[in-house]
């Protein structure tokens, strides 16, 4: 156990599977696979495990998310870091290729792929194409990719692993607005699950629901609201497709109250696919989800931080459903 | 491990002779010889007599000018440097121009800048624009306040650095991303055609886009059209902190040209008067129906990618260890090797050997062009910040969206 950022244990992960498994590869451009931590050795897998299965290209995402695709068809397990700056340009092989192909050969296709896709959404002054959160709701919804968006570096490595080691390709959104969070993580390889969300608090009165980087705004909201008093059952989706209905369900035919919390913008936000599948289930429940306007991120921080969900938005909500 | 090699190969002889299978290390001793070998590069596509030294016919006005330029742009640039490094409020984000001033000089100085919107060439840039903006027109003073995120600012501090645009001057805009605005002005350079019109697009792009597929689709279908669309490629030898070596398999990436069957030129980026000779030619060429160009301008960056580690207050340029330089760290030795070769001086140095200008008056065309730029800061400081509901306009032409955050 050491105290490790979000990346520091990702990259261990990495580290491990990649020791075990010779044939491994890392594809990255600009955001070098290195990482330290006191007390712990750097970790630098361009340097550990060479040019021949670690490189970094040129700016081309298409290319990495296709190398690391034709590498799982070829029959390596392969990851690729894609910065934020280009986290969308890669969609087209993700959605039309990696999506589908299981479905298209008939089950034959093999895919133990893992696409590292960065986020960002937390930098006030960046604008548009720096500042946005949008990729939760893009990803999540193709078919035959599994997307997950863990929010703490325990899960962070735990999720890696399990993403390396699950024979379907998996998207892995990394929320870089969380990159100066540390928590202690276990040293040794460990596996979590990619199919089950985290039950952060539990309470009675309300559910509220976050993900990825929106999570320590709502788990300072929700330890605000529970010191004065309200029984807050605080859930951290973790996994946005398979998304873990049951423990949403559970949750919410306790509380009767849904509060779901998304940086992401407001139109098929994943919280509105969370709401959606505990109105299905859940009779008698009252729901709100709070994200971002349907608005690209403006740079002025007045505007952008006006915009993006904070404690105050989810406390005033929370008492808003309960009260 | 890379910036060992580095070290070592600035230290080695200048002027290696360049081997297509070379190394990394035998590739920077190729490059760490900048001045000997950007002046070799230009020369041989001036003996070639594919361009014509068109800056030395121009009126001395307009030669005056260009020196103006240069010097606006690189005042804007220390300016905003020193405000970064010495001002806490100060909230913006930059990318530096300095090092590079005559490319967007001798580039812009050969298009059309003023007039109505469908006069106007068009100029695409990057997420290092603010040297394509002063020289494509753009007003300093508004600049200024938008990269500061001011509600006066040029685009109502929605934008910021990275997405600056002034459609007046037909500055269409600095863009973040690495690849897509090269594809875009092609667009912008089929409907000059589609319209009968004589304007030409023109894209900034770096060493960087060589890799991304946009270049390539960019530079075919320009091609294939013949469209009025020049890419200027600046080779400042670093995507982010990559050297180029990590992105492109040739010395010259204008070599590219060769596949798409269009002229591709190597120009001496540090000299703005090669610049224009090149840009003329290229921009005579497209008017004239005859399709695209590619100009690779051999230049250097005297700060680092982003902001300004290693910089300090009132100095030129950024030295030492940048943290974020992990990939390919600059040596030192290479950014003074290139700063003995300044555009500015170069360029004064042309003018007053032409007779065009004394040194008397370029320095008090240097010193109305550094008031200019500490001017134009003090302006946007006293510009007010913006209202944090207009964030919900500029979606659609019309109206306001929902504000969706508080539930």
């Amino acid at each position: 156990m050491a105290r490790k950022s979000w990346m520091y244990a990702v990259l261990e992960a990495v580290q491990y599977e990649m020791r075990q498994d010779k044939n491994m590869i890392w594809i990255y451009e600009l955001t070098p696979p290195v990482a330290s931590t006191p007390g712990m050795p750097v970790i630098n897998l361009e340097k550990e495990f060479g040019r021949k299965r670690v490189v970094n290209t040129g700016i081309d995402e298409n290319w990495m998310a296709s190398c690391v695709l034709g590498a799982g068809l070829a029959g390596s397990k392969a990851v690729t870091y894609i910065p934020y700056q280009g986290n969308c340009m890669c969609f087209q092989v993700i959605q039309n290729h990696a999506g589908k192909l299981r479905s298209m050969t008939g089950g034959m296709a093999s895919m133990p792929i893992v696409f590292l896709l960065e986020m960002t959404g937390q930098t006030p002054g960046f604008a548009g194409q720096h500042s946005d959160y949008e990729i939760d709701t893009y990803y999540a919804h193709i078919p035959g990719v599994k997307t997950v968006v863990p929010s703490t570096p325990t899960d962070a490595k735990g999720m890696m692993a399990s993403a390396i080691r699950d024979p379907n390709p998996v998207c892995y959104l990394y929320p870089a607005g969380l990159r100066e969070l540390m928590e202690d993580v276990p040293n040794e390889q460990y596996t979590t699950p990619l199919d089950k969300a985290a039950v952060r608090t539990v309470g009675s009165d309300i559910t509220i629901v976050g993900s990825g980087g929106g999570m320590p705004e709502v788990l300072k909201a929700a330890d605000l609201l529970q010191k004065q008093g309200m029984k807050v059952e605080t859930i951290d989706l973790r996994c946005l497709k398979p998304m873990d209905t049951e423990t949403l369900v559970k949750s919410v035919q306790k509380t009767k109250r849904l509060l779901t919390v998304d940086q992401s913008y407001y139109t098929l936000c994943p919280g509105a696919e969370v709401i959606a599948r505990c109105a299905e289930n859940v009779d008698g429940a009252r729901f709100k989800r709070i994200a971002f306007p349907d608005a690209p991120p403006p740079a002025a921080p007045e505007m952008f931080l006006w915009m993006r969900p904070n404690a105050d938005h989810i406390i005033a909500a929370a008492k808003k459903l309960v009260g | 491990m890379f910036e060992l090699e580095s070290s070592e190969a600035s230290q080695e002889a200048a002027g290696s002779a360049w081997l297509p299978t070379a190394s990394r290390r035998t590739f920077l001793k190729g490059v760490a010889g900048a001045g000997a070998a950007v002046s070799f590069m230009s020369k041989s596509a001036w003996a070639n007599g594919e361009i014509g030294f068109w800056a030395k016919d121009l009126p001395a006005d307009k030669l005056t000018e260009m020196f103006n330029t240069i010097v606006r742009i690189r005042w804007h640039e220390r300016t905003m440097v020193d405000k970064m490094i010495t001002d806490p409020k100060y909230r913006g984000y930059n990318h530096f121009y300095a090092g590079q001033e005559a490319v967007a000089t001798g580039v812009c100085a050969a298009l059309n800048n003023k007039g109505s919107f469908d006069q106007l060439d068009l100029v695409y840039s990057t997420h290092r624009p603010t040297g394509h903006a002063i020289a494509k027109g753009v007003d300093m003073k508004k600049m200024a306040a938008e990269n500061d995120f001011r509600a006066t600012g040029l685009n109502g501090g929605y934008g910021g650095e990275m997405h600056l645009s002034d459609k007046s001057c037909g500055f269409i805009g600095a863009d973040g991303m690495i690849g897509p605005g090269h594809v875009i002005a092609t667009g912008s350079a089929f409907a000059f055609r589609a319209r009968g019109s004589k304007q030409v697009a023109v894209v900034f792009g770096g060493d960087g886009t060589y890799a991304t597929p946009h270049f390539h689709s960019a530079l075919n279908n320009a091609a294939l059209l013949k469209l009025p669309f020049i890419y200027v490629l600046e080779n400042n030898l670093y995507h982010q902190y990559a050297h180029y070596s990590y992105s492109c398999p040739m010395k010259d990436i204008a070599d590219a040209a060769r596949t798409y069957r269009i002229p591709g030129v190597v120009v001496d980026g540090q000299d703005v008067f090669q610049v224009y000779n090149a840009m003329k030619t290229a921009v005579d060429r497209a008017r004239a129906g005859d399709g695209p160009t590619l100009i690779e301008a051999k230049t250097y960056r005297y700060y680092n990618h982003w902001g300004a580690p290693g910089a300090e207050a009132g100095q030129l340029g950024a030295f030492g260890y940048d943290p974020l330089a992990i990939s390919s760290f600059r040596p030192e030795r290479e950014v003074r090797a290139w700063m003995q070769r300044d555009p500015v001086d170069i360029c004064r140095n042309i003018l007053v050997n032409w007779g065009v200008l004394t040194r008397a008056r370029a320095d008090e065309i240097e010193a109305a062009a550094k008031k200019e730029a500490i001017d134009a800061f003090a302006w946007a400081d006293k510009q007010p910040f913006c209202k944090p509901e207009d964030g919900l306009k500029n979606v659609f032409v019309d109206g306001v969206v929902p504000a969706r955050q508080f539930g």
